[in-house]
């Protein structure tokens, strides 16, 4: 009995061993991350916007789900296109899951919707991550009442706090992006 | 008449070279401010998102190249979680067959539970959940670990795991935090066969794969005679809780292999199954004849979760076998109904669904209604008869309310009937919290 054990875990080792890519192991930093985000775009350009505490708080009552809206100083990354034309802007998210960090970068399209979003950083044991395929789900959203755990989006069975991080991070990211108005230049 | 203009000109080219020079001095001002508030937005955006994340690229440590000093880039350092819940039981007067219960309302800080993880990078990490269960050691209670070990994950599709581990069987021995689990109570099955919160020590293999992930650890077996340096209490007529060596000295001249694989359909639809075979003798002698016990123990299950707007449907069932159960009674000093099952099953069925899901609340109310049916003597070896009390059907109705993710309020009713009519049923009420 021993013996077969042994075997089947040593097999299982070998199996692992030559199996896939990583994906935990070396997280991306803000470059790499909007480099992939935006792999055709001409230029990504670093912007700042600075909210009023009217604005602040029309952010935050618009993200509503618990979403704190805690900063005036919003740091977003706007990728145009070789005629200057916005092709998607992201934004990153830091706040807490448990008791330690996360980081996410949302990608919001030109139609204010979510195109893609990344985790750069997970500081929780990894078993709490949400995985790809659960923050595919996400994608395509904007902000209403489907962006909420108690709308379209399906809870995490045993990571439900990780979810609802997601879940205030993204509309979060999309009050914060209804107030600061990226695009109207190009609109 | 001309020194006039002359000198107009020279006022003006005077008044014009000192504006251009102002000029000169605003923009510089401007431009160095520009660059200060540039500075700023960095640096308040390296203290948001932390270093590791907004490095530039152009940046390397230690005098790697920016690829291959990423793992020095991580967050490290503690993680703290934890859960809890207090559970209260109100025991009806009497049993199925009219006789009084004899049974005693009681209220439990059933367990007290503190998570502490240390992340050394992101391949290496240590895991632990320390349990304080019915609140005070000097009575009812204990202190335990429910696992303790280490990871090294290499990729997502394979880690390595050894220490004190959760045996990935069934739903609830690996999710047990109170808010996971709409009733009051855990399942009977995965209680009595599936023995939760069920932890050996051992080694094994773990990660995912697209839609498919699994688990397959080597550990020490459990202990059917009972008795070893665990001071486990064997199996029982009442199923394979009493095996469990929880990791304390246990006893290892048999080990076992368990493993797992969970199939998502569609994110909130998981589909599983888990297997786990090894002796539990731990070479304990059998009666007369000099040998040792075998005790072979084949444990088997398959699962279903599935989340799907307010609505949540989980379903289990579990079919365990032990070998050689006349020498483990014999060893036990089991007699007539008191034998150990020699084949085991259970199965449930549950179903809850947020009400408030319409409602411009966050809170959850959860009607909640499970079903379950477990039998730990469906077959006895010849010799032995099965104890109808050992067939048991459990009918759980409640409610549960989530004012927030992290705390949960449950009330439910169990209705629960035996073949010997000697089951009563039970009010529970339970408050719990995870962080």
């Amino acid at each position: 009995m021993i013996a077969r054990g042994a075997r089947l875990v040593l097999v299982g080792c070998l199996l692992g061993a030559i199996a896939g890519p990583v994906r935990a192991q070396a997280r991306l930093t803000q470059d790499e991350v909007l480099a992939l985000a935006f792999p055709n775009a001409a230029s990504i350009d670093r912007k700042t916007a600075f909210l009023s505490e009217v604005e602040r708080k029309r952010a935050e009552r618009a993200a509503g789900e618990g979403a704190r809206v805690a900063q005036n100083v919003v740091t977003f990354y706007l990728a145009v296109d070789v005629r200057g034309a916005p092709i998607g802007v992201a934004y990153f998210d830091a706040h807490i899951v448990r008791t330690l960090d996360e980081v996410l970068m949302i990608v919001v399209g030109l139609d204010d919707a979510i195109r893609r979003i990344d985790v750069v950083r997970f500081s929780e044991p990894p078993e709490y991550e949400a995985s790809d395929r659960w923050l595919e789900t996400i994608v395509g959203k904007s902000l209403n009442e489907e962006l909420s755990l108690k709308g379209d989006v399906v809870n995490i069975t045993g990571a439900s706090l990780t979810a609802r991080a997601v879940v205030r991070a993204s509309r979060r990211a999309l009050a914060l992006h209804a107030v600061i108005e990226p695009f109207a230049e190009a609109r | 008449m001309i020194r006039q203009p002359m000198m107009l000109v020279v006022l003006l080219a005077c008044v014009s070279f000192s504006a251009a020079r102002s000029q000169q001095s605003d923009s510089a001002r401007l431009a160095e401010l520009e660059k200060q508030v540039e500075a700023l937005t960095r640096e308040l955006e390296r203290l948001r998102l932390g270093e590791d994340v907004a490095v530039s690229v152009d940046t390397s440590v230690l005098g790697f190249a920016p690829a291959a000093s990423k793992v020095y880039r991580i967050a490290r350092g503690v993680s703290l979680g934890g859960y809890g819940e207090v559970l209260y039981e109100r025991f009806a007067d009497t049993r199925q067959d009219g006789a009084p219960s004899g049974r005693t309302d009681q209220l439990d800080a059933l367990r007290a539970v503190l998570y502490v993880g240390y992340k050394f990078d992101d391949r290496w990490l240590f895991n632990s959940e320390i349990e304080v269960e019915h609140a005070a050691t000097g009575q009812a209670g204990s202190v335990s670990m429910e696992f303790a070990y280490v990871d090294f994950r290499p990729s997502d599709a394979f880690g390595l795991r050894a220490g004190l581990v959760l045996i990935p069987m069934g739903i609830v021995n690996e999710l047990h935090e109170p808010t996971t689990f709409m009733t009051t109570e855990r399942p009977e099955t995965e209680r009595r066969i599936i023995p939760t919160t069920w932890r050996e020590g051992g080694v094994g293999i773990f990660g995912e794969a697209g839609s498919f992930s699994y688990r397959a650890f080597l550990v020490n077996g459990l202990d059917g005679a009972g008795g070893g340096s665990a001071n486990a209490g064997g199996f029982s007529a009442s199923g394979l809780r009493g095996g469990r060596q929880k990791g304390s000295k246990a006893v290892v001249e048999d080990l076992s292999v368990v493993g797992r694989v969970d199939f998502e359909a569609q994110p909130g639809l998981r589909v599983g199954a888990s297997g786990y075979v090894g002796e539990s003798g731990q070479n304990n002698p059998t009666g007369g004849v000099g040998g040792t016990i075998g005790a072979r123990t084949i444990l088997t299950e398959g699962h279903v979760d599935w989340l799907f707007k307010g609505l949540s449907l989980r379903g289990l069932a579990a079919l365990a076998f032990v070998d050689d159960v006349a020498e483990l009674n014999a060893f036990r000093g089991l007699t007539g109904n008191e034998s150990i099952g020699e084949r085991m099953h259970g199965w449930y069925v549950e179903g809850s669904y947020d009400v408030l899901r319409s409602a411009t609340t966050n809170h959850q109310l959860r009607p909640v209604v499970r079903f379950e049916q477990v039998n730990t003597q469906s077959r006895v070896p010849s010799g032995f008869s099965a104890d109808p009390a050992n067939d048991l059907d459990v009918l759980t109705f409640g409610a549960v309310w989530k004012p927030i993710t992290n705390l949960i309020f449950k009330a439910d009713y169990q209705v629960r009937s035996n073949g010997a009519r000697t089951e009563s049923d039970q009010l529970n009420l339970a408050v719990g919290y995870v962080f």
